[in-house]
């Protein structure tokens, strides 16, 4: 390596900025835009880490990533507003999820209302359009429904459960490339 | 949500009519049809799945893609 390139390095990193201990940083930096290539980055770690995973430990690796998932989900909703009511927590589970997730509650045209009772449990089709889970599956051409989204299944689960205080599952119904249907079983 | 099938393109073979959870298509004179198209989430695995690219989706909502790699937009910007 040559002295001049590890000057050349070291003229990069240096600058003449004063940055205090009480600065704190009021945006993003760099700009979004060229944050795109830092978010490809995270995306194809996620991806190797996740394929690396299913090698290694095989099916069991949906039960650590939903397990992981899951203690996520409560920790993060435990600063949120406890609700009793299902509609008041997918509301909270909304704000929770902003930016990385967009869900709606959604029922086919024969069912009468959101809250479905059939063969005995009661649940709600939750269908999620933007999520980050997706993105980057598909980045590095992994399927959709294996361990990372499991993540996510465990987040959500997490979050209900500790918004609303009560026992809650979720299930893949269907993964699509613009969405996904999602069975929340309220227990 | 309104769904139109090419008829002229659409070659029958019935894999969005088994792809669909939603049972939104049915297969009439060998043809696919959307007989449900209010029951469509708008996840568009038929669009992925149909081998004719027969079909098409008004009044969806698009959800984000992150996942086009840049280098590969950058080369598809300066051919189209």
């Amino acid at each position: 390596m040559s002295a001049g390139y590890i000057d050349e390095m070291h003229e990069a990193f240096h600058s003449d900025l004063i940055y205090r201990a009480e600065d704190i940083p009021l945006e993003c930096s760099p700009k979004p835009k060229e944050l795109e290539h830092t978010l490809h980055g995270v995306m194809k770690l996620n991806g190797l880490v996740i394929r690396s995973l299913e090698e290694i430990a095989g099916r069991g690796a949906n039960a650590v990533t939903y397990r992981a998932g899951k203690k996520f989900g409560h920790e993060v909703a435990q600063y949120f507003q406890k609700r009793e009511d299902v509609e008041g927590a997918l509301h909270e589970l909304s704000d929770l999820l902003r930016g990385q997730y967009s869900f709606e509650v959604w029922k086919p045209e024969d069912k009468e209302t959101f809250i479905i009772e059939e063969n005995g449990e009661t649940f709600i089709y939750l269908v999620f359009h933007d999520c980050i889970v997706r993105q980057t599956l598909r980045r590095n051409g992994l399927d959709q429904g294996g361990p990372l989204c499991q993540t996510l299944f465990g987040y959500v689960v997490g979050a209900v459960e500790e918004i609303t205080g009560r026992k809650a599952k979720l299930e893949i119904v269907h993964t699509g490339p613009n969405a996904c249907l999602k069975k929340l079983i309220l227990k | 949500m309104e769904i139109h099938v090419d008829k002229n393109a659409c070659v029958g073979c019935g894999l969005c009519v088994k792809d669909c959870p939603m049972h939104v298509y049915e297969l009439q004179d060998n043809v696919s049809v959307a007989v449900r198209p209010n029951n469509c989430m708008g996840c568009l695995s038929c669009h992925e799945i149909c081998p004719a690219q027969a079909l098409e989706h008004r009044g969806i909502y698009a959800a984000r893609r992150h996942y086009i790699d840049i280098k590969v937009c950058e080369m598809l910007r300066k051919v189209v």
